[in-house]
């Protein structure tokens, strides 16, 4: 066992922790970010005080779940349009009609997505994102992509890219879900079915359908931050690796667990696609 | 200044239990000190325990009551779980113990594998994970199924990877701690992957959609089951009686409308 007393306590939640942390020096120099914990500081009471702060700590507001739905549109956007845009030019590109059920399917699935975050975030009374312009080159990454002729290997490198991403942006946005058990619950349906097609294209390009390690395979190195973190033997601080004996080794480990990405990881990796 | 407490954490199931973190984040916000007793750090088992025991292969249903207790909280939904994950990580193995029979390409032996190996690694995880909380073992059953034969074993996969993706989606919302909720996500997407993959298997490249859709994701949402229609789906492999308890009333319906 290589746990230790750092690891467990970095297990609890290491961000509502700094927050504490952060919250208990606002306290000590009398400043609140809620009304109640004001209130209860001008009371002087303390622990009515932590109470609200730990309520304020664990409540993700309205606003948070408004900013999770604008990020995963503007990914499913991203997504969606790329699709489109292969199908349509699938000829062109030279997709082989065995393998044009997968992207039409992945078509298919991103543009509901696109409809049901768009109708979701109407619904909270705020407005969709316009779907922005996008380079798909990712500022000349990946040079001189245009979906054109002889480009279906690049297709099928970029959708592994952009499906393996969204794996792990939705997982990094769950937490601040966890209120709204309704947002959560659609966002947590739609995070496995990006998985699935994860899955799906990861074999179509003949690798293992799940992560190992922190490996990007033979995708081009600028993906390489799409992968980072993936090789996380460590859940609910406990390391895992002795798990892997006789099951695997830590190779298992690792791809056992799809690790989360946080939103300015995503966006940094998406930036590039942005015209 | 209220005086600085202690609180002593004996076991890693503490740390998942609600009432206990509200108490170590006050505490912590307070200047108290907190201990783990070294239990808690020798949580990790290593145990070989492969397969179910000797009731394997009883009539499902015919052994005794597992409890569940949601009243629980988030140590529940860990089991419920920690449940799901017994049964893949069985057939799995069996899967894999009837190799040298079955007519499985060598391709998709690794493939299956690497699932025996993922499954069993998320069984041991949630038994570590849970502590003194993992204290039942549910033997399986599988009818007449054949092992050796590849459509059949495909077919049976096939359903524990989408119930397990139905399940995990649909039991997030019962869960009130954020790490509880990552460690589930962590999980869930791999086992669509697995899904979709064995889907693969078994319908290669296929775009047909539907509850009875054979593509490798069959819907644009995935579906998100209740704990009351996902034990019932899992019966008919489990020789105990899967027993939920005090299951929450409220359930929220994902995008499906079918949970």
């Amino acid at each position: 066992m290589t746990t230790n007393n750092t690891t467990l306590l970095d297990s609890i939640d290491p961000e509502i922790v700094q927050t504490l942390a952060k919250r208990q020096n606002e306290i000590a120099n009398g400043a609140g970010t809620n009304s109640k914990l004001t209130a209860a500081l001008a009371l002087g009471s303390i622990p009515v005080a932590l109470a609200a702060l730990s309520k304020d700590v664990y409540g993700q507001s309205a606003s948070d779940v408004l900013d999770v739905l604008q990020f995963a549109l503007l990914l499913e956007y991203l997504e969606a349009e790329f699709y489109n845009r292969g199908v349509a030019n699938a000829t062109v590109m030279g997709i082989p009609a065995a393998d044009l059920p997968i992207f039409t399917t992945i078509q298919a699935h991103e543009n509901a997505h696109v409809a049901a975050l768009r109708a979701m975030i109407t619904a909270k009374g705020a407005t969709p994102i316009a779907k922005p312009n996008f380079d798909y080159t990712a500022k000349g990454n990946v040079p001189g992509f245009n979906f054109a002729a002889g480009q279906y290997a690049t297709f099928q490198v970029l959708s592994q890219a952009f499906e393996d991403t969204g794996v792990r942006a939705y997982k990094g946005q769950a937490g601040r879900l966890i209120n709204d058990k309704a947002t959560l619950t659609a966002a947590l349906t739609i995070h496995s079915v990006e998985a699935r097609h994860a899955a799906e294209i990861r074999r179509l390009r003949n690798l293992k359908g799940w992560i190992t390690g922190r490996s990007r395979d033979d995708l081009p190195a600028f993906t390489q931050p799409i992968y980072d973190g993936e090789n996380n033997a460590s859940q609910a601080g406990i390391l895992l690796f002795p798990l892997g004996n006789n099951n695997g080794g830590g190779e298992a480990v690792t791809e056992a667990f799809d690790e989360p990405l946080t939103k300015d990881q995503v966006t940094a990796i998406v930036t590039p696609f942005l015209a | 200044m209220p005086e600085k407490k202690t609180m002593v954490i004996s076991s890693a199931e503490q740390l998942l239990d609600a009432k206990t973190r509200r108490n170590f984040l006050k505490l912590m916000g307070a200047g108290g000190a907190v201990f783990f007793l070294p239990s808690i750090l020798t949580a990790c088992s290593d145990d070989d325990d492969d397969v179910t025991g000797p009731a394997f292969g009883q009539p499902a249903g015919s052994g005794p009551a597992v409890v569940i207790d949601f009243s629980r909280g988030d140590v529940a939904v860990l089991q419920y779980a920690y449940a799901l994950e017994q049964l893949e990580a069985d057939f799995y193995t069996r899967v894999v113990a009837a190799f040298s029979t079955s007519t499985f390409s060598a391709g998709e032996r690794v493939v299956l594998t690497d699932v025996k190996n993922h499954e069993v690694i998320h069984r041991d995880a949630f038994k570590a994970i849970l502590g003194p909380s993992n204290d039942f073992i549910l033997n399986t059953t599988y009818g007449n199924l054949n092992f050796a034969d590849r459509t059949s074993v495909l077919a049976t996969a096939r359903t524990f990877e989408d119930l397990g993706v139905a399940a995990y989606n649909g039991a997030a919302q019962y869960l009130t701690v954020l790490a509880n909720l990552e460690l589930a996500g962590k999980i869930v997407s791999v086992e669509a992957r697995h899904a979709a993959v064995i889907r693969d298997l078994i319908a290669p490249k296929s775009s047909s959609q539907g509850d009875s859709g054979t593509s490798f994701a069959p819907k644009a949402f995935d579906d998100a089951f209740r704990p009351g229609k996902v034990v019932p789906l899992a019966q008919p492999f489990v020789v105990e009686v899967l027993t939920p308890r005090n299951a929450p009333a409220t359930f929220v319906q994902g995008p499906n409308n079918n949970g």
